[in-house]
């Protein structure tokens, strides 16, 4: 079982336990975000992603949850009682980050620059929003992130 | 100004899926009057217009197909409903955001069960869905998901049960005993959603074994 985002390859996460760590809490964080006329991770940003780029979006993407979304999310996350399945989560998603070597070399080459392009699309809608909605609302779609993770998943 | 209550028109507004059947469906409490009306409207997750539900409109009935209008397997969705009781008292409920993929609960798969002299034979059949692609091929539930597998399960006696597993559709218990009954259960599993059918249960007697008589 393994991730391979183009040429990052990452072992030893199961995606099961990532889903199940998200279901835990889905329901209560998904129940507090009530702009639903917002979706901050669009098709555009995650359609179509080449592998070239794979590597760059997930490491941009991960990097932004982890110090933007989950850091400031513990308390609330004690308050809603689903800690547990909070630390699960954060702490696998700094595995994965830590695992992902993007390679800075050729950073000149397409799939760095779309990679920006379409996590810059994600990073601009957050930050339209009130913070607090905005973190409440890109943790209610960890479910979309790992639907699309899932496609650079092999068992 | 206090807001009236109105908790009493409206409750429990949920999808219900099977199958990728996606149905909209709510409860009022007992005291509110029978001839309230009822309204449906629905969005994918991130668009700002509400659609009105055609043929769930000013309806009385407690729920509503969305199976057509929350199709897309890749999208989330919200439906809401507005209730409008005697006196023009009116409630508004939206659901939870809905992934079909994710919520859609599975039916017992569709099974022929074979009886032979000395074995049972057991053929699943292509479960249907609602579900098309673009260029209008309908899936089956084997299409949408990959991890899809069969569990089949023949109870030989109080003790004794015997398994048989896969992704094909035609399995064959052998090494049984003529002229005698068995139970059979076959289910459906998605691993990776943590799917489970209930199960398609069939009751069949191996033939009598005639080549000495």
């Amino acid at each position: 079982q393994e991730f391979q985002f183009g040429p990052c390859r990452v072992e030893g996460i199961t995606l099961q336990e990532l889903w199940d760590a998200f279901w835990a809490i889905k329901d209560i964080v998904q129940a507090k975000d009530n702009i639903t006329s917002v979706r901050l991770l669009r098709k555009e940003i995650l359609q179509n992603v080449s592998d070239a780029e794979s590597c760059y979006l997930i490491h941009a993407l991960l990097k932004f949850y982890l110090n933007t979304i989950f850091k400031n999310y513990h308390d609330k996350a004690a308050d809603f009682r689903v800690r547990k399945s909070f630390s699960t989560l954060a702490n696998n998603f700094v595995v994965l980050l830590s695992k992902l070597q993007p390679s800075q070399e050729n950073k000149r080459f397409s799939g760095h620059d779309s990679a920006r392009r379409r996590f810059l699309l994600f990073q601009r809608a957050f930050k339209q929003l009130d913070i607090e909605a905005a973190q409440t609302k890109a943790l209610g779609e960890v479910d979309i992130l790992l639907t699309w993770m899932e496609k650079f998943y092999h068992l | 100004h206090l807001a009236e209550d109105t908790s009493d028109l409206l409750q429990h507004v949920k999808f219900q899926s099977s199958n990728f059947e996606n149905i909209v469906t709510w409860d009022s409490s007992p005291e509110s009057a029978p001839d309230t009306v009822y309204s449906v409207e629905y969005k994918k997750y991130g668009e700002r217009e509400w659609l009105a539900k055609e043929g769930c409109q000013r309806i009385t009935r407690k729920s509503c197909n969305l199976t057509v209008e929350t199709g897309n397997l890749m999208e989330l969705y919200y439906a809401r409903v507005t209730a409008v009781g005697a006196g023009g008292r009116s409630a508004t409920k939206m659901t939870d955001r809905f992934s079909s993929l994710h919520h859609t609960t599975i039916k017992p798969p569709n099974v022929t069960c074979i009886p032979k002299v000395r074995s049972i034979q057991m053929i699943v059949h292509p479960t249907s869905t609602p579900i098309h692609t673009g260029d209008g091929h309908q899936l089956t539930l084997e299409d949408i998901f990959h991890d899809l597998s069969y569990h089949l399960e023949l109870q030989v006696n109080h003790t004794y049960l015997m398994h048989l597993g896969g992704k094909q559709r035609e399995y064959e218990f052998i090494g049984l005993t003529p002229d005698t009954e068995f139970l059979g259960t076959i289910r459906i599993f998605v691993p990776t959603l943590l799917k489970e059918s209930a199960p398609y249960v069939c009751q069949v007697k191996t033939l009598p074994d005639r080549t000495w008589t």
